[in-house]
């Protein structure tokens, strides 16, 4: 990404956000507000200009000050490891919030890329945490998204196979999206299946054949970057989840 | 598609314009010098990042003949000087290279195709050479249904060639035999002995090529049907796996080799009409398929199982079995195809020679496809491969009413079909056998960039 576009301010002008009309309303960090709160809520939203698949919204080492959450299109995070290579630590749709790491240290531990033409709402993280000891609902549900990503991450530390893993990836994203309001049973993917390997600790070429092997299967039907999901129950049985 | 071919002379005269024989779509002529090595590179890369990539198809051309027909449009160098050609290796090598960092290497070269020119205007040492530079830089599959070939010139190549052909892991040839008839081989400048020919096809059976393919060409100059029908008779008699029958074009205008032929000895139309007739018909007695445009194959032939399934594709050496790959074409003005782009290497050897001294990709042109440009891409597969066009199909993956969009192009069939050319019905079209020698004037239908310049001159005729 050219260095011009990297120094263009995300946040170049204060936009009026309305969180009360947002189509992520049932999924953001305010969905427990009621309209008083939503409407204090609303003053500490910075709506981010749109934001270039390749640039990146956070790097490594930035100073902690905002936490993110996107309102459109996709984002990486990742972390150089110590022999140059990109490790993927996770993916970020519409609606999820990005840099509740960077709390502990005060700093940004991962690097933070759109990988589709993205936007962002900014949220400084001193007014976040001003906010929520007033507002009770704000601060559960604070805990309750910090928690969701503990759960997340622990679960994807457990021991599978590739087979389970990427299946779970799959139930994941299919639930995801269809929280959002999109198809469970088909999307598009913004991520290559190098990022996905990287996520899953896999080898590139695994991904491929693990979704030639299910597709095969009659699981999923693959078109380039487009899954179709075939088989929700045997794809669910092979991620070991019930809900998919 | 059916298999009985009935013979459309008066509306293969009413039909006879010029026509692209579409082994790509858009053609050709729709490249720009816009899309460049940058654009290319994008290309590939998203290529790679699919989630299961395509296969690879590799496509050499290698442009060197000792010697040249008369008849040949193709892009090649007529040279003895074999300095030049070893140069152009130097440089292939460098492509090849460039080439093989782009795709990732878990990618799998399933079908492989060396053309030209003459490709066996190298030695054997020269080809292995080539053969193993591609496998340092690419994955070879090593399965036995991998389709792996070489074009022979049969004048170049004898037994023990064969069997190094085979050796280095072809096991698919083409020969171009044209014609056998001593007075039109003299007159195209292409003398090549019958018997050894004929020998040749056997010994690549015999060393394990799996499909042999012969190319004849009607319409060259001094050819009767008599004369053909003889040469016809000749190959029949080896049973080649495939068989092409180009239509020669005499464009002397475009093609400056052409030139050298006595355009009063070229056979008017209505002999032409003669020769195409009476080779169909001999090659269907024979026991052959018509596949479409110009090839015929035997029944037991992969081609001939694909036709019948409808799994048969197109590519630019015709039409081909594999599964969609992306096609990565090196070698002086080779055509690849990757994800929906096409892309062209420059055409003049110093040209191509240059950019890759400089260690850039050697682009010259190439297209990135629009949505448009991808459906009506499938539509024209559908016809000249399927014979049939199921609106349903395309309405779901491209998000169209086909009725509504295509109203014009359908209404364009409509004297076609007063023809005997194709059936229309509510919700598909279909191709009767009597179209199935007129694919392209069928296809051309849809061709967007004809319907907007109805010129089209410097096309082969369609027969």
């Amino acid at each position: 990404m050219s260095a011009d576009i990297e120094q263009k301010p995300y946040f170049p002008e204060r936009l009026q956000v309305a969180c009360s009309q947002c189509t992520l309303g049932d999924l953001c960090l305010p969905r427990s507000l009621d309209a008083a709160g939503l409407e204090q809520f609303e003053h500490i939203v910075n709506k981010s200009r749109p934001i270039q698949p390749g640039e990146h919204i956070f790097r490594a080492g930035d100073k902690f000050q905002s936490i993110a959450a996107v309102r459109a299109g996709c984002f990486k995070s990742y972390v150089i490891d110590k022999n140059g290579e990109e490790q993927v630590l996770g993916f970020y749709l519409p609606g999820e919030i990005i840099g509740f790491d960077a709390i502990h240290e005060k700093t940004h531990r991962a690097n933070v890329v759109a990988l589709d033409t993205s936007s962002v709402c900014g949220l400084s993280f001193e007014s976040v945490t001003e906010m929520a000891r007033h507002l009770p609902k704000l601060q559960e549900e604070l805990f309750r998204v910090m928690s969701l990503h503990i759960s997340e991450l622990e679960a994807s530390a457990a021991d599978l196979s590739a087979e389970e893993r990427i299946a779970r990836l799959l139930c994941s994203l299919s639930q995801r999206f269809a929280s959002r309001g999109y198809s469970a049973k088909e999307f598009n993917l913004s991520m290559s299946r190098r990022d996905i390997a990287s996520n899953l600790r896999l080898a590139t070429e695994t991904i491929s054949r693990v979704l030639a092997r299910f597709q095969s299967a009659g699981l999923i039907k693959v078109n380039r970057k487009k899954v179709a999901i075939l088989d929700f129950e045997k794809l669910k049985e092979l991620a070991r989840r019930d809900t998919c | 598609m059916s298999n009985t071919i009935t013979f459309p002379k008066e509306l293969i005269k009413k039909y006879g314009l010029a026509g692209p024989r579409y082994t790509s779509y858009p053609t050709a002529l729709q490249f720009h010098e816009g899309f460049d090595a940058e654009a290319y590179r994008r290309f590939v890369q998203a290529s790679n990042d699919d989630l299961i990539p395509r296969p690879l198809s590799l496509y050499v051309h290698l442009p060197f003949c000792k010697e040249l027909c008369y008849y040949c449009a193709c892009n090649k160098k007529v040279t003895r000087n074999r300095e030049r050609a070893e140069t152009y290796l130097h440089y292939l090598d460098k492509e090849i290279q460039l080439q093989g960092k782009l795709f990732d290497s878990d990618r799998q070269v399933i079908q492989l195709h060396f053309g030209g020119g003459t490709p066996t205007y190298y030695d054997d040492i020269q080809l292995r050479h080539i053969v193993e530079q591609l496998s340092r830089n690419f994955l070879l599959s090593r399965s036995d249904s991998r389709e792996f070939s070489i074009e022979i010139d049969p004048r170049t190549v004898d037994k023990p060639r064969i069997a190094n052909l085979a050796d280095m892991g072809f096991n698919r040839v083409s020969m171009g035999v044209q014609d056998f008839d001593p007075a039109v081989q003299k007159a195209v400048n292409r003398v090549q002995n019958e018997g050894k020919t004929l020998r040749l096809i056997e010994d690549a059976r015999e060393h394990g090529f799996n499909s042999v393919s012969v190319d004849l060409i009607y319409g060259l100059p001094l050819q009767t049907p008599k004369s053909f029908e003889r040469t016809i008779d000749s190959v029949l008699s080896v049973r080649p796996d495939r068989l092409s029958v180009y239509n020669y074009a005499h464009l002397p205008h475009l093609f400056r080799a052409q030139r050298m032929i006595d355009s009063q000895q070229v056979p008017i139309p209505e002999v032409r009409l003669q020769l195409l007739d009476s080779t169909i018909r001999k090659l269907v007695e024979a026991g052959y398929v018509y596949i479409g445009m110009d090839h015929f194959a035997l029944p037991d032939d992969e081609l001939s199982l694909a036709m019948k399934n409808g799994t048969l594709q197109r590519n630019f050496q015709g039409y081909s079995t594999c599964r969609e790959t992306d096609l990565v074409g090196m070698g002086v003005s080779a055509i690849g195809k990757v994800g929906n782009s096409f892309v062209q290497n420059q055409k003049d050897i110093r040209d191509w020679q240059a950019v890759l001294e400089q260690n850039e990709l050697p682009v010259w042109r190439g297209l990135g496809l629009s949505g448009e440009d991808r459906l009506r891409r499938e539509v024209i597969l559908a016809i000249m491969c399927q014979g049939f066009v199921n609106f349903s199909d395309f309405e779901e993956r491209f998000g169209i009413d086909f009725r509504t969009h295509f109203a014009l192009e359908l209404e364009s069939l409509i004297p076609l079909q007063d023809d005997g050319l194709v059936e229309l019905s509510e919700q598909s079209f279909e191709v009767t056998p009597v179209g199935l020698l007129l694919l392209r004037v069928i296809a051309m239908k849809f061709d967007e960039y004809l319907i907007n310049d109805q010129q089209g001159k410097s096309y082969s005729k369609v027969i």
